[in-house]
Order: C-alpha cells, then structure tokens, then sequence
C-alpha cells in the first residue's frame, strides 16, 4: 500500500523538500539551505574550470575577463553572493543548535539570517552594479 | 447564542481501490468547537464510510493527529476558529510519511515498532528529562519528593513530528524525531547498544535542523532539543572510545 | 526486525559530520581572506594576468589558496552526499557514490595544485 508519501522512490518526493508553505520557519532554512548547497557546488565546479583560461596566456584570460563583466555574469554573480551568505550564515546556525547552543532561539536566529543576508546582498548589488 | 459559522470540509478519502481525492462536506459548527468534533458530525449525519481515529479527546491519547491546511495538528485540540473564517475552507488529510490504511488513517506500526526498539520510557522520574532555559520544566516538588516520585513522559506517541518531518519523505527508515527523542529520555549512558542504532546511518546525523518536529508537538517534547543533545552525547561516547573510556 | 539500513559502519557518519561542521567554519574564515586578497588588495582586483601571475607568487598565497580548496571540496561533497543519502540509494549505490565523490574530490584538489604550480612556473 506504498502512496507517493511512503514510497522513497516517488520522484515527487524530491520536491517536497521545497515544501516549506504555510509550515515552521526552519522548513524555510532548511530547503534554503540545500537549495543554495546545490547552486554553490554547481558555481565551485565552474569557477574552478574556468580558471583554466589563466594557463593560456594573458589575451584568453582578457577575453575571459571581458566576458565576465557583462550584465548577465555581474547578476549571476550576485545572485552566488546571496546564496553564499544565505548559506554560511544559516550553516552558522545549524553549527551552533547542532552543538546545543541557542536551540530555543534557533527561529530567532533564522531571522537575523535573513535580514543579514537581505542587508549585504543590497549592499553588494548596489555595489557591482554602480562599479 | 452560539456563533454558527457555514465552513466547508474538504476531506481526504482513499481506500484499496480508490485514488485519493478530496470529497467536499459543507457544515454548520460553532467555531469554538474542535476540528475532530467536525469530522465526527460529518461521519455520523453525512458519510458513515469516513475512517478516522479518535479516542480520548484531550489531548493524552496521540490518536487523532491529522494534517489540516497543510500542517500537522491533534485535532482534539484545535479549534475551527484558528485554521478557518466564516464561509471558509478547511482542507483535513492524514499524516505524512506513514502509509494510509484509508481515508484520515494511517498505519503508524512503524513508530510503535520503533519505539520499542529503543525502548523509550514511559515514566520518568520527577525532576528527570528537563529541557534547558525553560523554567517550565523546572519541576520542583513543594516538599521533599521521595526518591521514587515518577510522572509520564511527555511524547504521546501521535506520530506528528514525524510527519512534519522532511527527511522520512525520501528516506522512511530514518528513525525520526519521536524515537530518538524517546532514545535521549531512555539515555545513551545506561544504554550502551543504543549508541550504535542513533549514530547508525539513519540516526541523529540524519538531521537538517528543520525544527518541524518541535514545531507541531503538541506535547512539548521538544525533539529537534533532543536530537541535537543526542547528537552531543554520541560525540562524547565516540571521543571516549577513541582514547580508551575517558582519556 | 526494521527495514535495511543503508549500509555504513556506525560511526562512520559522526566523523563526516563533524568533518562538515568543521571545513563549513573554515570556509567561512578562508573564503573572507580569499575574498579580500583577491579583490580588495590588488588594484585591478585580480582581473589582469600580470596581477593574477605576481599575485600567485606572493608567499603564503599558494599555501592559503590549497587549503582553501581542500576545505571548501570536503564541505561541498560531504554535503552532495547527504542529498544523495536523503534519496534513499541502496548500500551498493551508495558505495559507489561514495568512491565517485572522493574521485571527484582528488581531482579537484590535484587540478587546483597543477593549475597553482603551471600559474607559478609562468611567472618565471
């Protein structure tokens, strides 16, 4: 009698990780935070391929540059730095309640997240796109 | 006068056979009643093929936890003034992540089973079990308690942190938040072979600090605490072993 | 009498846990510091060759920039495997997975010390 819900191979369940509507602050923190895992791993791999360019001289690496520097790249760039932030800052939280530190405040702790992350990530958009 | 709201229930039905569906039952309640009082009124005047469970009614028993609009509530408990407005909708379906006998019930063996694998107590001493920066659970006897002074567990055993939890989703041998909150009460010290079954690979580091567990306990058990504390404890006993008891 | 767990050897997980815990803090740390000499220290914020080249061969750089690797590649793929242990695989899929992301995880850090040690020998 395996519905959707219990049978671990229903490809819909991967998706209600991201089922965070209507439910506890930390179902938002959690689905958050593998959401950005995965866009930071997926930005690692890349970044370091792409370093690559610098071992074929100074005129790869320029191009390279000059790519890089267009609007499109400058917005997903943004868009790494508000999921590294988000990511480090919430990995914060999960460190310290993991080792019992600050447990009751864990929701407190999500908020200041957010609004730090919210904070920094106008900052730095404000910044790259004025530069 | 009692207020009369109008409030349809959308209520999940599926048996062998029947695909789930939602079947539509409009009601006139007053909104200070119970969402399971409504559910019983919709079995005894409108569907006498409704399954659901209920038993005591106050909130000790663990058997009538459901999902309404969504999120894990004992429906003994819940008014239908907090989860709807007059002419609105409340949406009634089973517990997640256990697998539907029929309609609004769930085959919850799997927990039982487990908790007896841990064997979670089910009285504790008095000033035992206490959670940390809440004086309510501070419980000072008014007088010298004799050392045998035992009261109840808190977990009644209703399965709803498990269903609010996101990892028995895809992974239902994960031993969830209720057994390992009733292995923390049981105690990784006196309990050496339960070290092995929570820092199994479906144990405490299974754990994505969702903190949903603690969110829809109904019993303040706290669990998403417990694991964490768990997770302490299995940290220690592993440095201890590794330097031989103790350093 | 429960259902088969998904195979490692108990213990194995407090180890990578605690390993996850501890290259996400320095990740932290050293992301800051390569963040900083990358872009606020340099003039042109290391978008020249010629600053990318004397900026490898500032002592300490190469050293900084290895471990940062190792620690920010442990924490990613420790991580990518609790996803994949949360898609319940079996013990042989997991044994699998686990020897490709150590693969993947050398690779990577043997690619950064060859692209590290090619950038210093241009220099010369």
């Amino acid at each position: 009698m395996a519905t959707a819900q219990t049978d671990p191979h229903a490809r819909s369940n991967f998706w209600k990780w991201f089922d965070a509507f209507r439910r506890a602050p930390g179902m938002w923190a959690y689905a958050l935070n593998r959401l950005s895992a995965i866009g930071l791993t997926v930005y690692l791999f890349m970044h370091l391929i792409v370093l690559r360019t610098l071992t074929e001289g100074p005129q790869a690496y320029d191009d390279f540059v000059a790519l890089v520097k267009s609007p499109v790249f400058v917005f997903g760039e943004l868009v790494v730095v508000i999921g590294g932030v988000y990511h480090g800052l919430n990995g914060l939280r999960v460190a310290l309640t993991a080792f019992g530190i600050g447990v009751p405040y864990q929701k407190h702790m999500f908020y200041a997240v957010l609004i730090i992350t919210a904070v920094v990530s106008l900052v730095f958009g404000i910044h790259m796109f004025t530069a | 006068m009692a207020e009369k709201w109008t409030v349809t229930f959308l209520i999940n039905r599926q048996k062998d056979g029947v695909e789930p569906h939602f079947e539509s039952f409009q009601l006139e309640v007053n909104p200070d009643e119970y969402v399971l009082d409504a559910i019983e009124r919709v079995w005894a005047f409108h569907d006498r093929s409704l399954l659901f469970r209920h038993a005591c009614h106050h909130s000790t028993c663990g058997a009538c936890g459901m999902r309404v609009n969504g999120v894990e509530k004992l429906t003994c408990i819940t008014t239908i003034r907090s989860v709807t407005s007059d002419g609105g909708t409340v949406k009634v379906e089973p517990l997640r992540n256990f697998p539907v006998v029929g309609d609004l019930v769930v085959d919850m063996t799997r927990l039982y089973a487990r908790m007896e694998m841990v064997k979670a107590p089910s009285v504790i001493p008095l000033d035992e079990a206490p959670k940390p920066d809440t004086s309510v659970f501070d419980i000072k006897p008014d007088h010298d308690a004799p050392d045998d002074m035992i009261r109840l567990v808190d977990c009644i055993e209703c399965g709803m942190c498990v269903s609010a939890c996101p990892v028995p989703l895809t992974t239902p041998e994960y031993l969830g938040p209720a057994v390992l909150a009733g292995a923390h009460l049981r105690g990784l010290d006196n309990n050496p072979s339960l070290l092995e079954l929570v820092d199994g690979p479906n144990g405490v580091w299974r754990c994505h600090s969702a903190f949903e567990c603690t969110a829809v306990c109904p019993s303040n058990v706290e669990p998403g605490w417990r694991i964490m504390d768990l997770r302490k404890q299995v940290v220690k006993k592993r440095f201890q072993r590794l330097f031989g008891r103790g350093g | 009498m429960l259902e088969r767990s998904t195979a490692p050897k108990a213990g194995e997980n407090t180890w990578l846990w605690l390993l996850k815990i501890i290259s996400g803090v320095l990740v932290i740390v050293l992301l800051f510091v390569h963040l900083v000499v990358n872009h606020l220290v340099p003039t042109e914020g290391l978008l020249s060759y010629e600053e990318v080249i004397a900026y490898v061969t500032t002592p300490g750089i190469a050293l900084m920039e290895m471990t940062f690797l190792v620690v920010v590649v442990s924490h990613s793929l420790i991580g990518l495997r609790s996803i994949i242990l949360d898609l319940n695989p079996s013990p042989g899929v997991l044994r699998v997975v686990n020897w490709v992301l150590t693969l993947i995880g050398v690779a990577a850090v043997v690619y950064g010390i060859w692209l590290m040690q090619m950038l210093v020998a241009q220099a010369a």
